[in-house]
């Protein structure tokens, strides 16, 4: 059998063929080569050398080190290039964000609350965000500061959940069309990938973002969860709660289908999307 | 190895993570680096210079850089690509690193770029590490020596260090190694055992 290294082959007769000088073909070479471990031996530098593919050790170090960094570069450039790992970062910094804001707002309510003895909270309806806007002009000193910061990271996680929203209907075509692209998008960042998405039973997709209700049902068999993030999707949290865990399981099976088109076809069937409406809406009529 | 005033330091150009210089020397911190405690913990241990390093789980290259100060060449075998941006970056300023986008398990994919080396250090975040430290072995010269940072977490939340410790090393001696010591790495690291070993047959 023939030993291939990255320097030549030895065929089983001893005679050697080295690799190709030129940079470029020694690395598309490189790229597809596998070498099966059973009866493998390390390649030596005296075998490159007797082989003529080198000179001496720090030639043979030297090509090594620049055909292994474009190798790797190359992968890392490959690995890093799908359009769903900057997706799956914005989803995260989405809900980071949203924490924070949430974090900053409840402690800045409490300070401006020592700084102004009659306020409270009661008896007006008014959402974090407005109230906000509303104390910052009559904070004093570093708070109103704090405050406009908070305002302002709002605008950003709007800006960003909109931005969310148009790159998942790039990347996730079906999903976001039958889920919205906000809940396809957080449902790949849990995933991890679009190709780890796509690999995914509907019945494991039903519940990402229910770890502690699956675990706390498989350890201790409290009720399984009926949905995970897919919860968000406004079919299922809006369906009565006798049809809500047949909605979850109808709709995620769908999903994983929608996930798989977008993995592999890549563009909206807007077939597969009607018949998929229809079938979750069965369920609800 | 080179110890100045009880710290263990590396000959090499400085400012590859913000590490302490001292005399010209780079100051090799136990706390962050395994290598380093296992030198701190076992003075035997020694990398003479000339040595060909078979490094698995090189990570951000922090340590890597330190190994390859003195070793005649380190292969640096990574499996996560955002890491590997890292050690890119290291080995682009060291040439004796060579850096390998690769499953540590599965040698089949990086073994035509090896050579035979003279230690083989692991240090994988695996629930296989022996086995892992097995299939690598080929690259192993004869007498070879094997120092593997065992992290039990990664093979089992709960059970003792021993224990874990102790089937690793039976899959070892199955494995063709010869196990020489295992030790923790405390005070350095919690859940770590290290084990060194050296190739028989």
């Amino acid at each position: 059998m023939t030993a291939r290294y990255w320097w030549g082959d030895i065929d089983e007769n001893g005679a050697c063929t080295p690799a190709p000088a030129d940079e470029g073909a020694a690395l598309a070479r490189l790229a597809s080569l596998e070498t099966p471990m059973d009866g493998y031996l390390p390649g030596t530098w005296e075998a490159a050398v007797d082989c003529g593919a080198v000179p001496d050790r720090a030639a043979y170090l030297a090509r090594l080190h620049a055909l292994g960094m474009r190798l790797a570069a190359d992968r890392v450039a490959d690995a890093l290039r799908g359009p769903d790992l900057e997706l799956l970062q914005m989803v995260r910094t989405l809900d980071e964000l949203d924490s924070v804001i949430n974090l900053l707002t409840e402690r800045a309510v409490e300070w401006y609350a020592i700084q102004d003895p009659k306020f409270t909270r009661k008896f007006r309806a008014m959402p974090a965000r407005r109230l906000v806007q509303v104390l910052a002009p009559r904070a004093r000193g570093p708070l109103r500061g704090v405050l406009s910061q908070i305002e302002g990271l709002g605008v950003a996680r709007s800006e960003l959940a909109r931005e969310v929203t148009r790159v998942a209907a790039r990347v996730l075509p079906n999903s976001s069309e039958l889920v919205g692209g906000l809940v396809a998008a957080r449902v790949m960042a849990a995933a991890g990938s679009l190709d780890a998405l796509a690999r995914l039973p509907g019945s494991g997709l039903q519940v990402l973002g229910a770890r502690t209700a699956l675990f706390s049902h498989i350890r201790t068999g409290t009720p399984p969860p009926k949905h995970g993030l897919i919860f968000q999707h406004r079919r299922v949290h809006n369906a009565p709660l006798a049809v809500r865990g047949r909605v979850a399981r109808v709709l995620a099976a769908r999903l994983a289908i929608a996930a798989r088109i977008d993995r592999y076809r890549g563009e909206l069937d807007p077939a597969f999307i009607e018949a998929a409406n229809a079938r979750i809406d069965g369920v609800l009529a | 190895m080179i110890w100045r005033d009880g710290s263990l330091l590396s000959p090499g150009e400085g400012g590859v993570y913000g590490e302490r210089m001292r005399g010209g020397h780079r100051v090799w911190d136990p706390r962050r680096s395994k290598f380093a405690a296992l030198a701190y913990l076992d003075r035997e241990f020694d990398l003479a210079p000339g040595t060909r390093v078979l490094y698995l789980g090189a990570a951000n290259g922090t340590t890597v850089s330190h190994v390859a100060d003195y070793a005649e060449v380190v292969y640096a075998v990574e499996f996560a690509p955002r890491p590997m941006q890292d050690l890119l970056a290291v080995a682009r300023r060291r040439k004796n690193i060579v850096p390998v986008l690769a499953d540590a398990g599965r040698p089949a994919q990086y073994a035509h770029l090896l050579e035979p080396v003279d230690l083989l250090f692991q240090d994988v975040a695996q629930p296989n590490q022996a086995a892992i430290a097995v299939r690598n072995r080929p690259f192993l010269a004869p007498e070879g020596r094997l120092a593997l940072m065992l992290k039990v977490r990664s093979i089992d939340q709960s059970r003792p260090l021993d224990e874990v410790g102790d089937e690793a090393v039976a899959a070892l001696e199955a494995g063709g190694y010869a196990v020489d010591s295992v030790r923790p790495l405390l005070p350095y690291h919690r859940d770590h055992l290290a084990i060194l070993g050296h190739r028989v047959g």
